[in-house]
């Protein structure tokens, strides 16, 4: 039978975590669930007894008492069930609360390329929009589905001791109506999960085109914008109709089940009562059953038509649990202080991963690869010509050495696209190298806690993300155990107590991407950093977006945070460097160029770098 | 600790002047049920079928026990009723089925026009934000509140049903037992409207459950568009902990709101079993005599019970209605200033047929640039600058680009560079001073969108924003095909080399789905936008910043190259010093212009930002 495909196990697994901290309150609401049904089942007794009664002339104070208590039994009911019902969604709420804070807190910890393939607004429609789906699993679907059955039990029980033979057809009626409600149910399911695709793709367009109103705009291609929202709508409609009608069909079956049900009653009682089997008060009892019957069966199929939606939700939460960080956590410390950091025979691809699904693999790639020039820096003409593509090669870094002394600072050079970024990014373990280890303070960082590293070294990004809050909550992430003073401490440090004194609102002043230029999203950005004492910090072109007389103003700030700390400095403007003791230039796939420190090499009049400078020199003056 | 940024700042607004500018609900319903009639027609014709249809079944069930007592009108017979009843049942299907099915169009055409007058909205909205609050709050009213008025526009046909089945089953219980009709309905009718005066109150909490949703759907949202950030923070404790405060501020909000709506809930439901109750006490005396027969009885029960669901349903429809009235002032909200009406204003939303082909760029005569002029424009950011921290806007600008000239725009952060540019590109309103084109002046911006658009101008943000979608696509947007102007515009953003090693060129999908691009690949592919819409006057944010020096050198070679003049925020040495006129920016007014060894000679901002590069 098609009802028991149902993944129970799934359900039961998601019921068992979330339910059991909460099992007091669950027991509770399940004992108000069951007084009420059995209020519900003596109702109609009541009804059949005042009807025989009537009919054998009974005294009108007799009719009267159990008129009363018909309405005393029916409002006690009702009391049980709002009271069910607003504990059902207690237990609800708090159990779906818990599933997307630990949905949000194991998506969040996943590496970059996870990140990479979606938008934030998919992520909402996952973590809020299926994980409501399952509130109402979790509020009425066991509850109600068992107490339904209960109910059914309870109805069926007391037919039987009417009469067998209605007992007999009512309760095979009661399973095929079950069955066949069930077998009708599997009709929607794929059609909803491509359903809610659609969405999360339309949804996830209109985000993006909000993102970028600006840049449309100014563009003029508001046309275009909107032409792309009727597209997304054109393409889901049809979705939707096709499962509108196969959900209206499990409808439809219900409906079509309960009028045999009420055909059954109505012959079997009337056939019954002609050969004086029953009185009429018991057929109206019947009729009255049967209608209850209906409850049961209709609170049973809207239940399933929760758990088409619940199905299609609870796939796809799960596909996001077991996502998993292509990262495997170690469990070594970093050691505190400056670090030393060492490459060995590092090679790294960003397209390792698996080849069939395409939203991982594309994950990788920040910088381009740049094919079929062999030119060094200065030889101006092999740039510009163009020669065949080579064949793909594999690697982002091939076969990278280098080391790096604690408290020392590299500058890292090198054209767009030779690898700057992603060493960065190996540092701070966003990604494991496919060949060679990367050693931090002596620690291979495969075998690193994840988290060590993240407190040990300080990275700054090209792009700073901010956050829609105050500017408190972007330099402390929520942390309400930090204190003002050291924020605005880290800020003076900074020398950005200038900007900081114009923010109207000082600390609580709201900032968002849009609202920051991106030189202060930089400040901001070094201010997190600056919160926390790494041993390593990675400056990945923190400087190219700031305009020089801020930049000033950082250099004094940075010679602070930097000293007696490890650091790498990664540019493409030679000035930024000046400040690093060690000079590394690489080529296309982190070819070393030239390795060394960096006086030695501005001696040296060969050197790339000191030729470099001279070009650099050369450009500024014509 | 404030938390995220949430609706509050909107609602109070909102609570200030309390729906003075907003029409009535039942205007919006009205607006959009007038937007589709006939398909709202179709489908409401079944829905009043399908509400009314129990008017039917009542009178079989008293047909069956006046026919069990023998009292039956002549014809009926057992098997006819049971025939009859299988009969209704599959009737009523058939109604179910042709209300789903024709309530798709009519829901897409609805939620289709409001998100479509939303989003044409926030894209034609001056100002460098689109939207008030965060990205994740508008698409939750986008998405959230747009689906809650579908549930709003079935709200009036389904109250005629309503009325219709009132009607109609009052009518019959009457002519059955007008007594007995009138001793049991009057006082369930008292309990419904004590009940429903109740309600007032109910809004209140719902407005509340639903900013604390917007807060946490809006804490969601940002935690996923900063993961990077909160990752190499080592933040993520943190923001599920305040994640968790927001859901547990949400629970408590959202159980308020539902324990009021139970115990209405539950009154109403048990008009059903009173009424059950009272008809048994009124009529145990007619009953003993025969008067009043079962069959009686079964009708005035089956009956109570629909007029119970109905009574239910009344408060559903009550509910839905405050619910959407919320909706529609969020949503009137999004629209930022708009006229509310514009939100339901009739467009076509194109759901079949064809799509509208996309106009291609014509340059006019008119469009050719011989001079540009900037005239004493000045610009304040709202509630000085609050929240924006990007400095005090500017003040009283004025300059002049000659056709094919090259100006630079400098000066250090807050200074007022990326605001100068977006007020004289109409992104932003100027209080003061205008912006002309051959001498001729710009009006400002009413509807029709930018101030300065393609084929004049085009503009390449500081932080330039892509679409989901192919390369091609992007640059594009929606303009003609052409080979020889897109791989023009390629070449000259310096993008042909990157377009090398991507797996597909053109067609590489970029975005969330596809390939990720860098930084200064995004800011390229954006100067290639620019450029293929092959503008008089190009205006260029920062555009270098990602570069290094070698692409940045070609970069700005090639847009010289370009027969355009080009206004460019910039402090690269190698713009800076092909620039035919600097504007050096402080505070947000011009303290110096001229050519590169002038401003060194006279300037010290000059030569303070030279110096540090």
């Amino acid at each position: 039978m098609s009802f028991l495909k149902i993944p129970w196990r799934a359900y039961w697994q998601l019921l068992r975590r979330y339910l059991r901290p909460q099992s007091g309150a669950a027991f509770f609401m399940s004992a108000l669930l069951l007084a009420s049904i059995a209020l519900q089942l003596v109702g109609p007794q009541v009804v059949r007894a005042f009807i025989d009664a009537a009919r054998a002339g009974a005294g009108e104070r007799d009719l009267i008492a159990k008129a009363l208590i018909f309405i005393g039994v029916a409002a006690l009911q009702q009391v049980m069930n709002v009271l069910a019902a607003y504990w059902g969604a207690r237990v609800a709420w708090t159990a779906t609360n818990a599933l997307r804070a630990d949905l949000t807190e194991h998506l969040v910890k996943l590496d970059l390329g996870f990140h990479k393939a979606r938008t934030p607004g998919e992520l909402i429609e996952r973590v809020d929009g299926d994980v409501n789906a399952l509130a109402e699993f979790f509020s009425s679907f066991v509850v109600q589905l068992v107490g339904s059955a209960l109910l059914l039990a309870g109805v069926l029980a007391i037919v039987f001791r009417e009469d067998v033979r209605l007992g007999l057809v009512l309760s095979g009626f009661t399973l095929l109506a079950v069955a066949v409600l069930g077998w009708v149910r599997r009709f929607a399911t794929p059609l909803w999960a491509e359903d809610r695709q659609r969405s999360a793709a339309y949804y996830g367009y209109l985000g993006e085109a909000i993102t970028a109103a600006e840049d449309l705009r100014s563009s003029g291609a508001v046309p275009y914008a909107m032409r792309r929202l009727f597209e997304h709508l054109r393409g889901w409609m049809p979705v939707r109709r096709r499962a509108e009608a196969r959900r209206s069909v499990v409808w439809m079956a219900a409906v079509a089940v309960f009028a045999c049900g009420d055909a059954i009653a109505y012959g079997l009682g009337g056939g019954l009562y002609r050969i004086k089997a029953i009185s009429l008060g018991t057929v109206y009892m019947i009729v009255a059953y049967v209608a209850l019957l209906a409850e049961p069966i209709e609170t049973i199929r809207t239940q399933m038509q929760n758990l088409q939606r619940a199905d299609a939700s609870i796939g796809r939460v799960r596909e996001l649990m077991e996502a998993r960080s292509s990262l495997e956590d170690g469990t070594e410390s970093l050691p505190s202080g400056a670090l030393p950091v060492e490459f060995r025979t590092v090679s790294f691809g960003y397209d390792d991963g698996p080849p069939e699904s395409p939203q991982a693999s594309p994950g990788g790639p920040q910088e381009p690869r740049v094919h079929g020039s062999h030119g060094s820096y200065d030889s101006r003409e092999s740039r510009e010509s163009q020669e065949p593509q080579e064949p793909q090669e594999p690697y982002e870094l091939e076969n990278l050495s280098f080391t790096l002394e604690p408290g020392c600072t590299l500058g890292l050079l090198g054209r767009t696209g030779s690898g700057k970024t992603t060493i960065a990014r190996l540092l701070f373990r966003m990604y494991d190298p496919q060949q060679g280890e990367i050693r931090l303070g002596g620690v291979n960082l495969r075998h690193a806690r994840i988290e060590s590293i993240r407190t040990r070294v300080g990275l700054v990004t090209q792009d700073v993300q901010i956050l829609e809050a105050s500017l408190r909550d972007n330099i402390t992430f929520f942390d309400p155990d930090i204190p003002d003073g050291r924020v605005i401490a880290a800020i003076e440090a900074l020398g950005l107590k200038s900007w900081f004194d114009r923010l109207p609102g000082g600390l609580d002043t709201p900032v968002s991407q849009a609202g920051l230029s991106a030189g202060e999203a930089q400040c901001v950005a070094l201010t997190r950093v600056f919160m926390r004492d790494p041993g390593l910090i990675i400056l990945d072109e923190a400087s190219s977006r700031l305009d020089p007389a801020t930049e000033a103003l950082l250099e004094r700030a940075l010679d602070k945070l930097l000293l007696g700390r490890t650091a790498i400095i990664i540019a493409h403007r030679l000035s930024t460097v000046e400040r690093a003791d060690d000079i590394l230039i690489i080529r296309e796939r982190g070819w070393v160029l030239e390795h060394g420190s960096r006086e030695k090499l501005a001696a040296d009049a060969n050197s790339t770098f000191c030729r470099l400078q001279r070009a650099g020199m050369e450009a500024m003056l014509g | 600790m404030s938390g995220f940024r949430g609706k509050s700042r909107n609602t109070t607004q909102g609570e200030a002047s309390p729906d003075r500018s907003m029409p009535s609900t039942a205007y919006f319903i009205w607006r959009l049920i007038a937007y589709q009639p006939v398909l709202y027609t179709i489908n409401s014709l079944f829905w009043i079928l399908f509400h009314s249809w129990p008017l039917v079944l009542g009178l079989l069930a008293r047909a069956f026990f006046d026919m069990l007592e023998g009292r039956a009108p002549a014809g009926l017979n057992l098997p006819t009723i049971v025939a009859l009843v299988v009969a209704a049942g599959l009737v009523k299907a058939g109604i179910i089925f042709g209300g789903a099915v024709s309530g798709v169009p009519l829901a897409f055409r609805i939620q289709g026009l409001l998100q479509r007058n939303l989003l044409e909205r926030i894209l034609e909205r001056p100002g460098a934000r689109a939207v008030p609050g965060s990205v994740g709050e508008a698409i939750s009213t986008l998405r959230d509140d747009v689906e809650a008025t579908y549930e709003i526009i079935g709200w009036a046909y389904d109250t005629t049903a309503a009325l219709f089945f009132a009607v109609g089953a009052m009518a019959v219980l009457l002519w059955v037992n007008a007594r007995i009709t009138l001793m049991v309905f009057i006082p369930i009718a008292i309990v419904i409207v004590l009940a429903n005066s109740v309600r007032a109150r109910l809004e209140r909490l719902r407005e509340k459950s639903r900013e604390a949703t917007a807060r946490v759907t809006g804490a969601i949202g940002e935690i996923f568009n900063a993961a990077q950030a909160i990752q190499v923070a080592g933040a993520e404790k943190q923001v599920v902990v305040h994640l968790r405060r927001l859901g547990d501020e949400r629970r408590r909000a959202m159980l308020r709101d539902q324990l009021q709506s139970l115990w209405l809930d539950a009154v109403f439901s048990n008009t059903a079993s009173l009424g059950t109750g009272l008809t048994l006490l009124v009529a145990a005396a007619q009953m003993r005599t025969g008067e009043f027969t079962v069959g009686d009885f079964a009708l005035f029960a089956t009956y109570l019970m629909q007029m119970s669901y109905f009574t239910r349903f009344l408060g559903y429809l009550i509910n839905t209605y405050q619910k959407s009235r919320v909706a529609f002032r969020r949503m009137v909200d999004l629209l930022q200033g708009a006229p509310a009406q514009s939100l339901v204003a009739p467009h076509p939303v194109h759901l079949s047929g064809k799509l509208h082909t996309l106009l291609p760029l014509v340059k006019k005569e008119s469009d050719r640039l011989k001079y540009f002029e900037v005239a004493g424009l000045s610009f304040r950011h709202a509630g000085s600058g609050a929240g924006t921290g990007s400095g005090f806007g500017i003040e009283n600008i004025s300059f002049k680009v000659e056709r094919g000239s090259f100006t630079v725009i400098t000066g250090r952060i807050g200074s007022g560079k990326t605001t100068l540019l977006r007020a004289m590109l109409g992104l932003l309103e100027p209080q003061a001073g205008e912006v002309r084109w051959n001498g001729q002046r710009l009006g400002r911006h009413e509807n029709s969108g930018g101030l300065l658009l393609p084929p004049k101008v085009a503009y390449t943000p500081q932080v330039p924003a892509l679409l989901s979608g192919t390369l091609r696509e992007n640059i594009l947007l929606g303009l003609p095909d052409e080979p020889e102007k897109l791989e023009r515009a390629v070449h000259g953003a310096v993008l042909e080399r990157d377009l090398e090693g991507f797996p597909e060129g053109l067609e590489t999908v970029i975005g969330t789905r596809g390939l990720k691009l860098s930084g200064g690949q995004i800011q390229r592919a954006a100067a290639a936008r620019a450029f293929v819409r092959e503008p008089d006057l190009l205006i260029l944010d920062d555009l270098s910043s990602a570069l290094d020096q070698d692409t940045e050198r070609l970069l700005w070679e090639r847009i010289l190259a370009r027969d355009a003049a080009c206004v460019a925020v910039s402090h690269s040495r190698a713009a800076l010093m092909k620039a035919d006129q600097i504007l050096v920016l402080e505070n947000g007014r011009i303290t110096g212009r001229g050519k590169l060894e002038e401003l060194l000679a006279a300037n010290a901002e000059m030569r303070r930002l030279w110096e540090q590069d």
